[in-house]
């Protein structure tokens, strides 16, 4: 089963307005699974947009966040500052517009555009890497301490010394090795630009660009790359010396020297080629090695023999018992969790019994929540490769909501004052038989049940979590969790040599362009905006957003702009981008027919509610709710004849949601039911969900209306033999 | 369908913007007639001439080339095409000259027999430009005065009917109206963005009204009727009628939109791309709404979109556009069923529908001009490949469509 990246629970959004507060988000939780498409439809106004602005951290201004959090990556996404916020925004978390045109700058050319983004989210992530890198270090020396005890400590230390100072040699050796390599693929891209120039007879300057390729070479010193071929290089060398000697002697002979300097480019190009395509070297134990001895150098015969005989020297010198500790240490700080687990459970228990009777007093509230947060936070396994959102967020969510708890049983109490006083006022203009020319504020009342039952469903959500971990693991998780662990240092290690300079860039954003579509890259990438087309501009913003290698990407809109074929285009752009790139995509659409293409799973939203969602077959074969039968209905194909079923009226305004069903109001189907209570979700199979009343065992048999019905049908019938056209 | 009749004929159509020294031609030799009462769509990506032609009809822009037809009556003219003849006739008849001239120079006893050609080849020439100046100078006419021409008419015809009886005040009404009636205005356009196309400080019964008040209506009391009843008819209320646009959600914004054009009692309605900008919901009410004026009004519609599937569902005909060029023609069935055109083929492969397994398996055709066609000795024309389904192609093409079927 693929994980949660991204998790939305409970998530409430107002915004205060001078006519009172809009409800725009009314509870939704949703979760998104690494590397599928989760598709959000609806009208506009259904709330669409705020999600997915809430999840960027770039609510409007008004807005007010009632209730819910966002969990990412062990963060609450609501919580973080705007300095937290801006690491992940754009470089976790990467977002497209609907308009293609305002998201770019129209005064910077589209290259600079791209490149920024990759040289900030560099510097930022070199950082973190580095700082992730010595905690998770520092944890594992502390555990290994505790389960190995005093005797070993010298030991322990040293083993740990060791870890961090080989892996930093083969991080210096890695980066050289990168940059080498960044440089010779820059030496390409001019030699196949060069030759270019050269087979459509146009204009070289010779002499320059040779010395420029001479020059550049220069930097290819690293040994990893070019001493397998030192003798094939300089016999290059000397022919394009040659060249250059040959061209100062007898300048009218230009066009016969360029002629030959093809050949020994074209030599040149394939050499480099060769170089870059031979395997990287493992840095890891190749490290290992030359901390031990110095000495030595690999660089001229590094093949696969070498490779194999320098990880058995890794493996037998250092990690094997490396492991073991590991190993060891693994084993104790998760025997240490489960105890404080299970010790956490109690508490929770206690504390949920707590909230439930009522009555509470914010001192002890908020002692007892810190005290249980503190357990939680305790309780949490350090060692862990992937973070546990729920535990580690536990506290400081804990803490704001009590907080908002208390703070509105005042708020409340002064809010009824004021409301009661103005109401009180204008009665007695109007009674005087005033003009009167302003309106009583409406009273914003928090409901208090509503948060308590929050902070409970939160403690239920951690205790439901912490019974799956307790139970017993299987005996080997040990080893898998130490080789996680090494590939995790690996991992973090290799993000803080990968330095990004700005040739770099340049070279990484025009690959990038190529890879979204654009046409000759290199020369777009000096244009301005408003020289592409829409397509195009819409394509630069996917490479921008793209461009930090992001995890989530957030698609609003992204096609509605556009016309047909520039929308299949940008479509299919997206999935492919997705599939290549295990990229997890949100996508907001009114249109159904795009979101089929797409989606994995769907989600209908409604006046601020998720109404149904299902895998994509699930919804489209078999709508359940009216508001999804009703969207399909109103949309054409290609075999509507009859009349369209639009959805009669508009959306309710949501500064007074409706008590019940907020779409009855619009629903043929609707019940009495359906205006006095909000239907809860109803579970159709595993993964399709419904809130309507019509789903409840004591419902009448409702069928869904005939026009889906005969689609439905029909693609049943007709899907084998529609394809192609 | 022979026997219906012809509301809007549009021949030859050339639209060129000058782009500097560079001609964008945005339209280029487009032709096509619509039936009073149908719905002709139009399709085709971005760029490709469609809201261009129907501006061009609606008289937005000067043509430069073509005639349009409006129940009869040329509304738009272009002139460049005599003018393009009269420049060749001029550089054939040089040439013709210059030739005879030499041939006079190198052999001096065909003097004479050569002078007289020449005075023929002038004289010839003469009359060809003679004769395209006066086709340009009622291109000219018809262009600029075509409204005058039809008040004057009107008038004239009230003046029969008056002949023999005395002109009382009702007379002089209709007199004012007759002078001031425009045939134009019988086309209306409705605009693809409803924020945009309307005034924000006007209110909604100021911006449906400027039409009338522009005709020459001052009856208050009337104008105010109208405006209601034409509201109610879009599904609006009279409370609507003192509100500002901005009060209202983009569906209303369309309906007043399309509330300013009807209140004109238009024959035709270009509707350009008129649920782009709209949710699918509303989008299905404004399509549902111009249906039901539609057949109430008897309203013939020039619809101009993009969504494939909206323009199947709406028009009884479509013309496909591609790069200014009308490629291909037919009935919506006739189209849908048999595309014939590569360029069709590509934009029917690329309609989403709401269908997840049909979906999966969609494959777009890409359409390559270039690989498709070779029109390099042999020009492509618009030719009728099965019956009432035009197709834009060369010989070779129209052999081998001809074939497929």
């Amino acid at each position: 089963m693929a994980d949660n990246i991204l998790e939305v629970k409970k998530l409430k959004i107002s915004f205060r307005t001078n006519n009172g507060t809009v409800k725009a988000i009314r509870d939704i939780s949703f979760d998104l699974k690494r590397g599928e498409t989760l598709a959000i439809v609806g009208e506009s106004g259904s709330g669409k947009s705020v999600t997915s602005k809430a999840i960027l951290g770039i609510s409007a201004g008004n807005a007010i966040i009632d209730s819910g959090e966002i969990l990412y990556d062990g963060k609450d996404l609501l919580k973080l500052s705007e300095e937290e916020m801006q690491k992940i925004r754009g470089d976790k978390i990467s977002m497209i517009f609907q308009d293609p045109l305002s998201s770019l700058n129209p005064i910077v050319k589209i290259g600079p555009q791209i490149i920024e983004a990759l040289i900030l989210k560099n510097k930022v992530s070199r950082k973190v890497a580095r700082k992730e890198f010595n905690q998770k270090l520092e944890v594992l020396k502390q555990n290994m301490n505790a389960s190995f005890g005093e005797e070993q400590k010298e030991k322990i230390s040293k083993l740990i010394k060791d870890y961090n100072n080989f892996s930093i040699k083969s991080l210096e050796l890695e980066n050289n090795y990168n940059h080498s390599h960044a440089t010779t693929l820059e030496v390409i891209s001019k030699l196949e630009n060069y030759l270019f120039l050269v087979s459509k007879e146009q204009k070289v300057n010779l002499n320059e660009d040779i010395k420029s390729f001479i020059g550049k070479l220069k930097d290819v010193t690293n040994g990893y790359l070019i001493n397998k071929y030192i003798d094939e290089y300089s016999l290059i060398k000397n022919d394009l010396n040659n060249l250059l000697v040959e061209y100062k002697q007898d300048k009218t002979k230009e066009h016969q020297v360029v002629l030959k300097s093809v050949d020994v480019l074209t030599n040149l190009k394939s050499l480099l080629t060769r170089m870059i395509s031979d395997e990287k070297p493992d840095f890891f134990s190749l490290g290992f090695y030359l901390y031990l001895n110095p000495d030595a150098d690999f660089s001229a015969n590094y093949d696969a023999s070498t490779k194999e005989m320098l990880t058995e020297y890794l493996n037998k010198n250092f990690l094997d018992e490396f492991l073991v500790y590991v190993e060891k240490a693994i084993i104790n700080s998760n025997k240490k969790s489960v105890e404080l687990k299970k010790q956490v459970l109690d508490e929770l228990k206690q504390l949920k019994a707590y909230f439930k009777a009522g009555n509470l007093v914010k001192s002890e509230a908020l002692a007892n929540v810190s005290k249980v947060g503190d357990l939680v936070t305790q309780s949490i396994d350090q060692l862990e490769v992937i973070k546990d959102s729920l535990a580690y967020t536990f506290k400081s969510s804990m803490i704001a909501n009590t907080k908002s708890y208390f703070f509105s049983q005042k708020s409340n109490v002064k809010e009824q004052v004021r409301f009661e006083k103005q109401t009180a006022k204008y009665d007695e203009l109007i009674a005087k038989g005033k003009k009167v020319d302003w309106k009583v504020v409406p009273m914003k009342i928090v409901d208090l049940d509503d948060l308590i039952e929050n902070i409970v469903s939160k403690i239920e959500r951690l205790e439901a979590n912490y019974l799956s971990k307790i139970e017993d693991k299987d005996i080997d998780f040990a080893k898998k969790a130490s080789l996680d662990l090494i590939e995790y240092f690996k991992a973090k290690a290799s993000e803080v040599v990968y330095k990004v300079t700005k040739p770099m860039a340049k070279e990484q954003a025009i690959k990038l362009m190529e890879e979204v579509g654009i046409s000759e890259p290199r020369l777009r990438y000096k244009q301005y905006p408003f020289e592409f087309s829409g397509g195009m501009r819409q394509r630069i913003v996917i490479a921008i957003a793209l461009a930090s290698n992001p995890d989530i990407l957030i698609c609003d809109e992204p096609t509605t702009a556009l016309d047909v074929t520039i929308q299949s285009q940008i479509l299919e752009l997206i999935n492919k981008l997705k599939k290549e790139r295990n990229l997890s995509v949100i996508f907001i659409t009114h249109d159904l027919g795009v979101v089929a293409n797409m989606a994995d799973r769907i989600a209908v939203m409604y006046a601020g509610k998720i109404v149904e969602y299902g895998l994509s077959e699930e919804v489209f074969y078999s709508p359940a709710h009216p508001y999804t039968w009703a969207l399909l209905s109103s949309m054409p194909d290609l075999e509507t004849t009859e009349k369209l079923d639009a959805i009669p009226g508009t959306p309710p305004n949501m500064i007074y949601p409706p008590v019940g069903d907020a779409f009855a109001a619009r629903n043929k189907y609707a019940m009495k039911i359906d205006f006095e209570a909000q239907p809860p979700l109803f579970k159709i199979t595993d993964t399709h969900y419904a809130a309507t009343w019509l789903l409840h065992p004591d419902a009448p048999k409702v069928e869904m209306p005939k026009i889906i019905k005969d689609r439905i049908e029909r693609m049943k019938q007709g899907g084998d033999s529609q394809d192609g056209k | 369908m022979e026997n219906r009749e012809v509301l809007l004929k549009v021949e030859n159509l050339c639209q060129y913007f000058r782009m500097g020294r560079h001609v964008n031609k945005a339209v280029d030799n487009v032709s096509f007639e619509i039936y009073r009462g149908e719905v002709f769509g139009l399709v085709g990506e971005s760029g490709c001439g469609k809201t261009t032609t129907g501006r061009s009809i609606i008289k937005l822009y000067d043509i430069t080339s073509g005639d349009v037809y409006f129940k009869g009556r040329r509304i738009c003219a272009g002139i460049q095409s005599y003018k393009n003849a009269i420049s060749l006739a001029r550089k054939d008849a040089r040439e013709k000259i210059q030739n005879l001239n030499n041939d006079s120079k190198l052999n001096p006893e065909n003097k004479s027999a050569n002078d007289e050609k020449i005075k023929e080849i002038k004289s010839q020439l003469n009359e060809i430009v003679k004769n395209n100046k006066t086709l340009i100078d009622l291109c000219k006419v018809d262009q600029k005065y075509c409204d005058k021409l039809y008040a004057k008419d009107l008038v004239k015809e009230l003046e029969e009917e008056y002949k023999n009886k005395p002109k009382d005040a009702e007379y002089y009404k209709s007199l004012k109206i007759a002078k001031k009636a425009r045939l134009v205005t019988q086309i209306q356009m409705i605009f693809q963005d409803p924020i945009a196309s309307l005034n924000p400080r006007m209110t909604v019964q100021e911006i449906i009204a400027e039409g009338l008040i522009i005709k020459g209506i001052t009856d208050k009391k009337y104008i105010q009727e109208k405006v209601y009843e034409i509201l109610e008819l879009v599904g609006l209320v009279k409370e609507h009628a003192t509100r500002y646009p901005h009060e209202f959600s983009g569906g209303q914004k369309q309906r007043i939109g399309i509330a300013r054009a009807i209140i004109m009692q238009p024959d035709m309605i270009i509707a350009d791309e008129p649920v782009s900008a709209l949710d699918v919901s509303i989008q299905a009410q404004v399509i549902n709404l111009l249906n039901e004026l539609r057949e109430k009004l008897g309203l013939t519609i020039l619809f101009i979109a993009h969504d494939l599937s909206v323009v199947k569902y709406f028009s009884d005909r479509i013309g496909v556009m591609y790069y200014g060029k009308l490629v291909e023609l037919a009935s919506s069935d006739e189209l849908f069923a048999h595309p014939i055109h590569p360029y069709t083929r590509s934009l029917l492969s690329a309609i989403p529908l709401p269908d997840p397994v049909y979906e999966k398996k969609r494959v777009r055709m890409v359409y390559n001009p270039i690989a498709e066609h070779d029109y390099r000795y042999d020009k492509p024309t618009f030719r009728e490949i099965r019956p009432n389904h035009f197709v834009y192609c060369n010989d070779v093409e129209e052999a081998k469509y001809k074939e497929q079927f």
